[in-house]
């Protein structure tokens, strides 16, 4: 469904994606994988015809540069941040893209409802939190109901909550049969919504790989905090030591660093060891 | 009926009796003409010309309507009064009405269809006698319309002269007085030609004339003691022109609108002893234009009671002139209300008399002690103004908000500020009140308030669309669900 | 181009400019000394018993020269440059939309807030004129109202060239005001300065004068209502002797130019760019 082929964007000497080249399967979701600065938001705004580029894109077949406007009616876009003209209200907003898109009116309650934003349509969007924004971009994405949806770090700036209800929202989206492409620097994110991932480093493609094996493959770890009692604190770091886990003591506290997959390994061990678990934090 | 009706009984009989008398007169005229007409055509004389011809002098011809070929001439003292608008119609060539005689009276006749020829200075109505009447008549396609030379102690009143259609080049003048004075010329009407001219003609009156569309409205040459009284001068290029000449009193007289490449309202050429009060002078290009006027010593050019306004410049004088004195005018939005033309000053005129100035629309002074007369002199002294008097070049930035800058700046430093040129010792805070002047009529007031009233509303209906916006249709449902959402 | 979309955001357009603070101060300011003036002249018809509306429409000239090229060229700056600063313009650019699109849809809309902010002012003021019996001529008012519209859309065009020029609208707003300074009273200054010293024929200095779009308004203006371009002085004597009735033409022409090609120039640059 997407295409990208030796897709290069130079700006002046520094190169921002460097012959770049992967497929999205229809109905697939591809997610880029990378840090800040990796070029995944650049290969977006290739897509979306905003950037000039080097290479061809194409989308169901059309091409980027000759046929932009036929890609961009099959995309949804959701920006990271979507920027709102804030003194018009969400409705206003639903109605002026539906109007550019070629929407049908009817589609907007419905479309807004889904969001979960029906009981918000008259408020003006600055008066809206950021996962009801979010959500709003969701919507006006879908408005059209387009078979891709291209997304910019979706929930980088959302609390867990707002996190969550989004995910879920976009579950549903994929589960309706959309093909998805999007940029995370998030696993829970790239778990939930990936069938595979394309890793960026520095522009380049590092390599692809399923979501499930993410985590290894890039090596990624996680630390996780333990509270346990005072006179167990000098036990609990040996026993975990023992089980070749990396610990170390921290205030009151004990921190051990776990691969992705691994998260729940520390607490078996001390629970082996009867060393009760005050509390625990992973970061 | 331009007199008044005497308003009591008694004097009613006097005026029905005139009427019956007058009645019985005009009826016995009727006869009379009837009979010359018959006599005329029982003798075969189809023409006017013949008729003229085999009239007594001192003859009064009644000539009825129709149209009369001409050119005719009229070589002894006759009366020719036209009925219902006879026509002397020319053939292209020459004069159409030739009067070689004294004591001609010609009225109420339609002239036209003279020659073309400016050499020759074809005429509708040519006079070189003295003592004629030519009165009420209307002349059309004319060369020039009304020429008297050497035709002292006549009167020009109530005629129309329309020019011909030419390129004001090629025009003649609508009315061209030579060598005859003591002419009265009143309440003529004259469009499209070139001049009405008065030419070493003395003592000659022009009161209540009506002289549009041509270049000079008025032009006196070489000719002293006029009194120029309620005309109106209108779309000329100049509206009067004093041109040599002394004793010239312009009372009344509204000028408007002349504005050729050298347009005045009124201009004066060494002209003395120059009375002007009372006139409106508006929307000249240069309202009244000085030029080394007065000339002769002792000889003074006054100004008193004059409004100019709305003219490009109120009043244009050359450098150095002297002996002009002004009070009580009102000089109102000009856009320079004095200049003068070269550079220099007009210190040596009085701007006030008798401790009354004049009143000056940008009059930025004060009155405190209450005598309506403003507490410091009036002075003249815009830097643009004076640049443009030097450099009459850097008129083409009138109306450009950088003189606007540049005045202000001048008098931020003023070491730019430039001299005076001329200083109102005392201001008057009030405008006089002015004479009443024939022919102000009003604009079309109901054409431009509809037109004005649909500017505002097309203006009401794009911001109306902008606000309906993006609502449109949707707008209901959203305030139905807002409505629910507030309930619940 | 797709008309619906032109015209969603033509309407998105006006209805920001609406509600532009700047924009509703600039109308304000211009529909209150509009009115101011024509309360002049009614103060003058009162003595002079006839309202010159050759002095009122000076005025008028006047203050249009001063206020509708700020107006247009602040509205223009603001354009394209304040919405890419908030990023709703590569929002907008990622819909099925073309740039074509995007830029005639603005232009036509601010175009229209324009000719909202123009007429009401002449409107209102031309109201009181009517009322006062010195509007002259209906078709001279509307002639004058016609050429101030054409005037601010070159003014329109030149600023949102300055727009699609710069990244920060600060940067755009703040070109939009230098120019503003430039056409109404740097150049002409400058010009007046450069005439005295270099010694200009008036043939050169009409031309160079011309060169200033707000020069050509104020000489089609004055024409329209003089029929003459005597008013200013040897070098508008010049101007009709030496092209008469073909003046009209090539005021038209000129203003037509400053109104395409700053237009045109603005869209290639915006149809260039890829930096969104």
């Amino acid at each position: 469904m997407i295409e990208c082929i030796d897709l290069t964007k130079r700006y002046g000497k520094f190169i921002a994606v460097d012959h770049l080249t992967l497929q999205v399967a229809e109905r697939s979701a591809l997610a880029l994988w990378g840090a800040n600065g990796a070029g995944k938001t650049t290969v977006i705004k290739c897509l979306l015809g905003l950037l000039r580029f080097e290479g061809a894109i194409r989308v169901d077949g059309l091409d980027v540069r000759r046929q932009g406007r036929a890609v961009r009616q099959r995309i949804g876009y959701v920006p990271q941040e979507l920027a709102f003209y804030k003194e018009m209200t969400a409705v206003e907003m639903a109605a002026f893209y539906a109007r550019l898109k070629g929407a049908p009116s009817e589609r907007i309650d419905p479309v807004l409802e889904q969001v979960g934003l029906s009981e918000h349509l008259a408020k003006p969007v600055g008066a809206l939190s950021g996962g009801m924004k979010q959500r709003l971009a969701l919507g006006l994405a879908l408005l059209s109901d387009p078979p891709v949806l291209v997304m910019d770090e979706p929930t980088s700036n959302l609390d867990a909550a707002a996190r969550s209800q989004l995910l879920q929202l976009l579950a549903q989206v994929k589960t309706a049969g959309k093909t998805i492409l999007f940029t995370s620097h998030r696993i829970e994110e790239v778990e939930a919504l990936a069938d595979a991932v394309a890793v960026m480093e520095r522009g380049r493609l590092q390599f692809t790989c399923d979501s499930a094996s993410l985590a290894r493959r890039v090596g990624l770890r996680t630390q996780v905090k333990f509270i346990v009692p005072g006179h167990e604190v000098e036990r609990a770091l040996e026993v975990l030591q023992g089980e070749g886990l990396a610990a170390r003591r921290n205030g009151i506290g004990v921190i051990v660093d776990v691969s992705h997959g691994e998260k729940a390994r520390p607490i078996h061990t001390l629970s082996r060891a009867r060393i009760e678990v005050i509390d625990f934090e992973v970061e | 009926m331009t007199k008044r009706l005497p308003s009591s009984v008694s004097n009613i009989k006097i005026v029905l009796a005139t009427l019956l008398a007058s009645g019985l007169i005009l009826l016995a005229l009727q006869m009379h003409a009837f009979a010359s007409d018959r006599e005329t055509t029982q003798c075969g004389h189809a023409t006017l010309q013949a008729m003229i011809d085999a009239a007594q002098p001192g003859d009064a011809l009644l000539v009825p309507a129709g149209v009369y070929a001409g050119p005719i001439q009229i070589d002894k003292p006759l009366t020719l009064e036209g009925q219902l608008w006879p026509v002397i119609q020319g053939d292209g060539q020459g004069h159409v009405v030739v009067i070689t005689a004294p004591n001609v009276t010609l009225r109420g006749f339609v002239v036209r269809g003279s020659g073309a020829s400016l050499d020759r200075e074809d005429s509708a109505i040519r006079v070189s006698a003295p003592n004629s009447v030519i009165e009420n008549n209307r002349i059309e396609d004319a060369l020039f319309g009304v020429y008297l030379e050497r035709a002292a102690d006549s009167v020009v009143r109530g005629n129309t002269i329309y020019g011909m259609d030419l390129p004001i080049s090629r025009r003649g003048d609508g009315l061209k007085i030579f060598y005859s004075p003591r002419t009265l010329v009143e309440g003529n009407v004259m469009r499209n030609t070139r001049d009405a001219i008065l030419w070493y003609s003395p003592d000659s009156p022009v009161r209540g004339n009506d002289f549009a569309d041509g270049r000079y409205g008025l032009h006196l040459m070489q000719s002293d003691r006029h009194v120029i009284e309620e005309n109106i001068l209108r779309n000329n290029s100049v509206g009067v022109y004093v041109m040599y000449g002394s004793g010239f009193e312009l009372r009344r007289n509204l000028i408007i609108n002349n504005r050729g490449p050298s347009g005045y309202g009124v201009g004066l050429k060494e002209a003395n002893d120059v009375l002007l009060e009372g006139n409106r002078i508006l929307s000249n290009r240069v309202g009244v234009y000085s030029d080394g006027s007065p000339l002769r010593p002792g000889s003074t050019v006054t100004y008193r009671n004059n409004l100019f306004a709305y003219n490009e410049i109120g009043l244009e004088m050359l450098p150095n002139t002297e002996r002009n004195r002004f009070r009580d005018n009102i000089f109102l939005d000009n856009g320079q209300q004095v200049t003068v033309a070269g550079g220099g000053d007009l210190l040596r005129n009085e701007w006030a008399m008798e401790g009354r100035g004049n009143y000056w629309s940008d009059y930025a002074g004060f009155d405190a002690d209450g005598d309506a007369i403003g507490d410091l002199p009036y002075a003249a002294k815009s830097l643009y103004d004076t640049l443009t008097g030097v450099h009459p070049e850097l008129r083409l930035f009138q109306l450009s908000p950088a003189v606007d800058a540049l005045d202000l700046a001048a008098k931020a430093f003023p070491l730019f500020a430039p001299q005076p040129r001329l200083s109102d010792p005392a201001p008057l805070m009030q405008p006089p009140a002015l004479p009443p002047t024939p022919g102000l009529e009003p604009a079309p007031t109901t054409a431009n308030l509809l037109v004005a009233l649909t500017m505002v509303a097309a203006a009401l209906f794009i911001v109306w669309t902008g606000r309906r916006g993006l609502r449109g249709r949707r707008n209901a449902n959203v305030g139905k669900t807002h409505r629910a959402t507030a309930r619940s | 181009m797709n008309i619906t979309v032109i015209w969603t955001l033509a309407q998105k357009e006006l209805r920001d400019a609406l509600r532009n603070r700047w924009f509703l101060l600039y109308t304000a300011a211009f529909v209150g000394l509009s009115l101011a003036l024509s309360y002049m002249s009614l103060a003058g018809a009162g003595i002079a018993g006839f309202a010159g509306f050759g002095r009122t429409a000076a005025s008028l000239i006047n203050l249009v020269l001063l206020i509708i090229p700020l107006m247009a060229l602040t509205v223009g700056a603001q354009s394209l440059a304040h919405e890419q600063e908030q990023g709703t313009l590569a929002y907008l650019l990622a819909q099925p939309v073309t740039r074509v699109e995007v830029f005639a849809g603005k232009y036509l809309g601010l175009a229209m807030s324009l000719l909202a902010s123009v007429g009401l002012g002449f409107g209102i003021a031309g109201v009181v004129l009517a009322i006062s019996d010195g509007a002259g001529s209906p078709a001279a008012y509307v002639g004058l109202m016609g050429r101030t519209y054409l005037l601010s859309l070159a003014m329109l065009s030149v600023g949102v060239l300055v727009s699609a020029m710069s990244k920060r609208a600060g940067v755009a707003i703040g070109g939009g005001l230098f120019l503003w300074l430039a056409f109404v009273f740097l150049g002409d200054l400058g010009l007046m300065g450069t005439a005295l010293t270099m010694r200009l024929s008036v043939g050169q200095l009409l031309w160079l004068s011309l060169l200033n779009p707000l020069q050509v308004f104020k000489m089609a203006a004055i024409l329209d209502i003089n029929a003459t371009l005597d008013l200013l002085g040897p070098a508008g004597i010049y101007a009709m002797q030496e092209y008469g009735q073909r003046l009209r033409i090539i005021f038209l022409a000129l203003m037509a130019a400053w109104i395409v090609l700053p237009a045109l120039a603005a869209y290639a640059r915006f149809q260039r760019r890829g930096d969104f």
